[in-house]
């Protein structure tokens, strides 16, 4: 096999090596300076600093949707000119950005799994009303924790390829599938079923004939349904088309071509209006965000 | 140079996006000099306060959900600030209040907004900080999650908020089934139909984003909003331009058509949808481009060829 060997740049220092760890090192001491300064600048200052960080944070995802990006590009190309060079910084620097996002994640994650101990640990110091079910998360999650780093564990090296095969497996390995395959996967796909039973009563309350809305939700609501059962729709169609005789506005009564035309003329519209609404909307409320003037949480 | 992404889209779409930006900044511009706009009555927020005043008549808490958001995100920023005025509204009447969140990054802004909410008030004492809470990042285990809460806390106003999915009739159903108030609103199209058939009362599409305007009357939002109105007015005038440029050729015949930005001269055809002036204004068919780039000396020449 033909190994692509990876050019290095700016962004892509290769592993242990001495620039990469100097520059790990001066981004360290960068963003602790952020910090630092953040928390020790008065209050007054501190919106200024969030709006530029928030700007240039942004601008630099603007232009990587808006800025021309070269395309067919080798490694050992140079940029032709300043647009170029830009394009090249873009697409050299976004996979090392988008990890940025994903450590940040993580980090987050853990203050997640803080909330989450405070409150049922609390629950269950304090024996708290439904206090048991608090067990019974905590003690899922530590057999899970445990069972899902043990079979990770097993599987680094080349072991993992032995144990693709359950024959292979251990104590660790059978116990992260019993909780993962077995339990998880399984509870996860009952709540899913459980949506058509949600569906049932949802349906039966919005479709009684309450006022000339509901009635006509419920004509259009039957009319779709019916065309999408074969023996329905194929009996009523199959007598328009005889009765019809080769008249065409007669056949325009054949339940699928209603229920087509429901579809493409009231449906399609309808969602697309939805659509540029919502599609304005998220670019006004991006552009306050971006440009720091949204307030979160502004008062009543 | 042979771009990728948006410049592909052609300089009309890029002009559209551009006068949307400056709709909108145009008139919050206008509505911070004190220009007094206008924004219609929607029932669906005017709801919040009838159901936040149930809950406090009935001592029960106020369930909220930011929706299902990977990260946070500009919808998810704009239900915690609905939550925000949801949340203020009840620091008044010492309510309590519980926010479910789904992502770990949403939860930490949701409890430093909230937080600030009730500092602003004055009733910092009242704030409870396990009243955000992280639940799960599993769509399903969340809906067990928050499906748990309502049941258990009797939550007697419930807002869903957000991006919701397949969970979505799941919430809305088990609120219902303890008579819960509920106001929701999905940015996603599929979802809103559940929401409408569950819920007492539903923010559709873009009203999502007018609720923190029509609630706090901020000039920034106000402004906004009316900018969005412009933008919407602008597409409404463009679709039927469209309309009528599209129907107008569709009668006619053609005898060119334009392929890689270079018209060719084809045998008469009827025209179709493409050799319209208004699509190829949308979806223009640009020149092939080949570009010659120096070599860098320094670094090796690619790899030829691939796989085994």
């Amino acid at each position: 096999m033909l190994a692509q060997v990876e050019v290095p740049t700016f962004w892509s220092e290769p592993y242990n090596s001495p620039a990469l760890w100097t520059k790990l090192v001066v981004a360290l001491l960068i963003g602790l300076a952020v910090l630092v300064g953040l928390m020790y600048a008065p209050v007054r200052a501190r919106r200024p600093i969030v709006a530029v960080v928030t700007f240039f944070s942004g601008l630099y995802w603007v232009m990587l949707y808006a800025w021309p990006i070269p395309i067919n590009r080798q490694d050992n190309q140079l940029p032709n000119g300043p647009v170029e060079a830009v394009g090249f910084w873009l697409k050299d620097s976004n996979s090392v950005i988008v990890s940025f996002t994903q450590i940040l994640t993580a980090l987050l994650f853990g203050l997640g799994i803080y909330s989450l101990l405070r409150i049922h640990l609390q629950r269950i110091v304090k024996t708290q009303r439904d206090w048991g079910f608090s067990v019974v998360l905590l003690a899922c999650m530590s057999l899970m924790v445990f069972f899902g780093y043990a079979d990770w564990n097993s599987r680094l090296g080349e072991r993992g390829a032995m144990l693709d095969n359950p024959a292979n497996w251990g104590f660790v390995n059978f116990g992260r599938d019993f909780l993962f395959e077995g339990l998880l996967q399984q509870m996860d796909a009952a709540m899913f079923s459980v949506i058509a039973f949600y569906i049932l009563s949802a349906a039966y309350r919005a479709f009684r004939v309450r006022s000339v809305e509901a009635t006509i939700l419920l004509g259009t609501a039957l009319i779709v349904i019916l065309s999408l059962m074969g023996a329905v729709s194929g009996l009523w169609d199959d007598t328009i088309r005889s009765a019809a005789n080769g008249n065409t506005f007669i056949l325009n009564f054949q339940l699928t071509t209603i229920a087509d035309w429901i579809r493409n003329t009231f449906q399609t519209s309808s969602l697309r209006g939805i659509s540029f609404g919502v599609g304005i909307g998220l670019l006004a409320m991006g552009l306050r965000i971006w440009l720091s003037l949204e307030r979160t949480g502004g008062s009543a | 140079m042979a771009g990728e992404q948006y410049l592909d889209t052609g300089w009309f779409g890029m002009l559209v996006t551009l006068l949307l930006a400056v709709f909108i900044l145009v008139n919050i511009r206008r509505a911070k000099g004190g220009k007094d706009l206008f924004i219609r009555r929607i029932a669906g927020l005017n709801a919040i306060d009838e159901a936040i005043g149930r809950a406090t008549e009935m001592g029960r808490p106020v369930l909220m959900v930011p929706g299902l958001s990977d990260t946070v995100n500009a919808i998810a920023v704009q239900a915690i600030n609905i939550f925000a005025y949801v949340s203020r509204i009840a620091a008044r009447f010492a309510n309590p209040i519980l926010i479910c969140c789904y992502n770990a990054a949403v939860y930490t802004l949701a409890q430093e907004v909230i937080r600030d909410v009730y500092q602003q008030e004055g009733l910092a004492d009242r704030y409870d900080q396990d009243s955000v809470r992280f639940v799960s990042d599993r769509q399903f285990a969340f809906a067990a999650g928050v499906s748990g809460l309502i049941l258990r806390e009797q939550t007697a106003a419930t807002f869903f908020m957000g991006e919701f999915y397949a969970e979505s009739l799941i919430f809305a159903e088990t609120a219902n089934s303890i008579g819960s108030i509920q106001v929701a609103s999905s940015t996603e199209a599929t979802q809103t139909p559940f929401f409408i058939a569950a819920c007492d009362y539903v923010l559709i599409g873009d009203e999502f984003y007018a609720a923190s305007a029509y609630l706090t009357r901020q000039p920034v939002l106000v402004g906004s909003l009316i900018g969005q109105d412009w933008g919407k007015m602008m597409i409404m005038v463009l679709l039927t331009l469209g309309t009528i440029v599209n129907s107008f050729t569709l009668t006619r015949e053609v005898t060119s058509e334009k392929v890689d930005g270079v018209f060719n001269t084809i045998p008469a055809r009827k025209a179709k949808l493409d050799d319209s002036p208004f699509n190829q204004l949308i979806k223009p068919s640009k020149p092939k481009i080949i570009v010659e780039r120096p070599i860098d000396p320094t670094k090796a020449a690619p790899a030829a060829g691939g796989g085994n």
